[in-house]
């Protein structure tokens, strides 16, 4: 599966990558709206990016009530169908690094834009990367 | 129509305890579009004449642009009052990550009338506004209060603008600490918030910013990202300002000991290198900013170890490091986070303590003044007794410097005003103007005081061009023509709200492309000047009602009789001739009578006319 990285040594913390989610998602500009999140160090002294691992034990898909997260065809990671979702906050309660939003009372997370997280590419810093992990890499 | 404005500003009326929302009136907002400009007018109508800045009367704006809180590159906020500093209009930017969230909780700016009894702050959870106790957070400095806020909402995204002990005691240059590292520095607009009782603003926003046209504003971010590289802005991607310390010292501008000189022995000691060596670690950026011009790390060794900190910028290093003497960047960064804890403008801070160490040496005062200390230049003991005695209103010297020099100078008499460097009480920026008229113009006329932010002819001065032609850094010709120029488009970018780095790179076209497809509003590069010279002209008439004319448009008197004893341009000086033709000729250009008041035709060309 594949799954983002945050590089916290480069990261500058403007938030574009939040900026072109929340974009891409919401149809607006927020960054408290985009599914990943940077966070501010003591002092500001870091800025972390934190970013859905994808996991394989993946605690929101485990614990949905309805079956509304599932993995999907193409990349098999987690994704939720906000069609069935009833926003229950199950996932988000189970997500030890808060990467499952909900919002209008469904709920959202990285769905990595199916392949081609625009994120990645907005980011002036090249502080995210893709990781694409091959079977022999497991 | 879907736009990127919010429609409505959040009125908070600290004497009643009351908070409302207010539309955008629509044709406050087509004729001035945002930031400066609707500011400028909103202040124009709101503050009774001639109000004491720090009464009730005066109002305490915040206001945003329609590209703040967009992915237009490096976008930010401004506040707007009447200073306590110098009685005019004050605008002072911050970048960072405060003005966006004004935005994301559903206003275009906030608007603060009146005072509270008690000390206070405002938290706005979106549409959830109170005006909260704050007797806990008094005394705080801005880094502290900033922490505690976000501990005791328990969310540490939520965005902090805040005063320091300086705000509180209404200090005349104290700052407002802007989230994070990010400061309303100069005229005195966290001594206006201390006067209302507002210790902080608190806000946490979850709506969006929409844009009018999603495929055309993404193609002019597009095009304003790539204008930001390597060629334009790509020196304030590697060393922020302080690559500007080489620059200023070799061309003899640098301020030196309270402004005598223009070249520092130690200024290596104050650059990049110095810089990265003993304080960065990493590159920082506003919100929605390509440049990253901000660099940040921890003192690593000495006496100052362990002190977290931004780069020290430019304006900082002159004026705590090369004006008072001192060449250690550990010491400069100690006494720039001093002046950012405690909330007050590092550049008057430095003014002022380069003013008393002058007034040291010369023997206006002595030990007796300064409870035994030594204030001799390069000594960075006494600026830190200064800042404490500033920042604390400790002693009767304590008491004047904050005032700013031109009051402590008045007070002083004698020969004290002529070492009190200022534009109309706003302490002179780190660019000495002996060597470049065109700047001493752009200081005399800088509608907020001695400030180098609303024309910067410098660049053209001491490279010999201007739009092509030739001109002479020491010559007068087309100065004035170069300062309108600046004034106006630098204005009309302050209404967008645009930063000064980034304007450099991004070009007008773009600028409007980016404004069309955000909010709907298409102007061209010939709208926007006059846009530029209109905001220009309705600051112009708020200081003209509050009584200022031509004798206040001048420079410090050390630039026009004391020649520049060292650097490149040794020998050069600004005489009172060359400084009153410079202002003949910016009048003429601007339509404005020869005391400095907008001719009624200009107004009329402009649509102020019922102004």
């Amino acid at each position: 599966m594949p799954y983002l990285v945050g590089h916290f040594d480069r990261c500058t913390g403007c938030a574009i990558c939040q900026l072109v989610c929340s974009a891409r998602v919401h149809g607006g500009y927020n960054p408290r709206r985009g599914n990943l999140f940077i966070q501010m160090g003591p002092e500001n002294r870091v800025n972390l990016p934190v970013v859905c691992h994808q996991c394989d034990n993946a605690f929101c898909l485990r614990v949905c009530p309805t079956g509304a997260i599932s993995r999907s065809a193409d990349l098999s990671i987690p994704v939720v169908d906000r069609e069935v979702c009833i926003g229950c906050g199950q996932c988000a309660d189970a997500c030890p690094i808060g990467m499952i939003r909900i919002w209008e009372k469904k709920a959202y997370k990285c769905d990595l834009c199916g392949g081609a997280p625009e994120c990645v590419a907005a980011c002036p810093a090249d502080a995210l990367s893709l990781v694409k992990e091959t079977e022999a890499a497991r | 129509m879907t736009t990127s404005y919010m429609g409505q500003f959040l009125k908070i009326d600290l004497t009643r305890g009351r908070v409302e929302t207010m539309p955008v009136d629509p044709d406050l907002q087509r004729r001035f579009i945002g930031g400066k400009g609707v500011g400028a007018r909103l202040l124009y109508d709101l503050a009774p004449p001639q109000c004491d800045p720090l009464g009730p009367d005066n109002p305490l704006l915040f206001m945003t642009g329609p590209l703040t809180g967009t992915r237009a590159p490096a976008m930010r906020g401004c506040v707007i009052t009447k200073s306590p500093l110098t009685g005019t209009f004050l605008d002072s930017y911050f970048g960072g990550h405060f003005s966006p969230e004004i935005k994301y909780a559903g206003y275009d700016g906030l608007i603060f009338t009146g005072r509270s009894e008690t000390p206070v702050y405002l938290w706005i959870d979106d549409d959830r506004v109170e005006i909260r106790d704050a007797a806990h957070l008094e005394g705080k400095d801005t880094f502290e209060t900033n922490h505690a806020l976000k501990a005791e909402l328990a969310d540490p995204t939520v965005k902090v603008a805040c005063i320091g002990p300086a705000g509180e005691r209404a200090i005349r240059y104290a700052l407002i600490a802007c989230e994070y590292n990010r400061q309303a520095g100069r005229g005195g607009a966290g001594a206006v918030m201390g006067s209302k009782g507002l210790k902080a603003i608190a806000i946490r926003g979850t709506r969006s910013v929409q844009v009018a046209d999603r495929t055309a504003f993404n193609a002019a971010v597009k095009t304003a990202c790539s204008q930001l590289n390597e060629e334009t802005t790509g020196a304030f991607t590697l060393d922020g300002t302080a690559g500007s310390i080489p620059f200023a010292n070799e061309t003899g501008l640098l301020p030196v000991r309270n402004y005598r000189d223009g070249v520092f022995g130690g200024a290596e000691g104050l650059g990049p290198e110095a810089q990265r060596e003993k304080l960065w670690q990493r590159d920082l950026a506003c919100a929605g900013c390509p440049i990253r011009c901000s660099k940040m790390g921890k003192i690593r060794t000495g006496k100052y170890a362990g002190i977290v900190s931004d780069a020290v910028e430019y304006e900082l290093l002159g004026l705590l490091g090369s004006n008072l003497g001192i060449s250690d960047i550990r010491a400069v960064t100690h006494l720039a986070h001093q002046c950012d804890a405690i909330g007050i403008d590092g550049m008057s801070a430095g003014g002022a303590i380069g003013f008393a160490m002058e007034l040291f040496e010369k023997g206006v005062i002595g030990p007796e003044d300064t409870g035994g200390v030594d204030l001799a230049f390069g000594s960075v003991a006494a600026a830190d007794h200064l800042l404490d005695a500033i920042a604390l209103r400790k002693g009767r010297l304590g008491h004047l410097l904050g005032e700013g020099v031109r009051r402590a100078a008045e007070a002083l008499g004698g020969d004290a005003p002529d070492m009190a460097v200022h534009i109309k009480g706003l302490e002179y920026p780190a660019w000495g103007p002996r060597g470049v008229p065109g700047m001493a113009l752009a200081t005399a006329t800088a509608d907020r005081g001695g400030c180098h932010q609303r024309a910067f002819p410098i660049l053209n001065e001491v490279e010999g061009r201007w739009k092509g032609e030739p001109i002479t850094q020491l010559g007068l010709e087309k100065k004035a023509a170069i300062v309108v120029e600046q004034q106006n488009d630098l204005a009309a970018l302050d209404t967008l709200v645009k930063c000064d780095f980034a304007q450099y790179g991004i070009e007008r076209p773009t600028y409007l492309d980016l404004l069309a497809a955000a909010a709907g509003r298409r102007l061209s590069v010939e709208d926007l000047n006059i846009l530029g010279e209109r905001v220009w002209n309705q600051v112009r008439l708020f200081n003209i009602r509050e009584g200022f004319s031509r004798k206040e448009d001048a420079i410090p008197k050390r630039f026009m009789t004391d020649p520049l004893p060292s650097g490149p341009r040794a020998g050069h000086r600004i005489t009172p001739a060359d400084m009153d033709r410079l202002v003949s000729d910016y009048y003429a250009l601007r339509g404005w009578d020869e005391n400095g008041k907008p001719r009624p035709e200009t107004l009329e060309r402009l649509g102020l006319a019922e102004a």
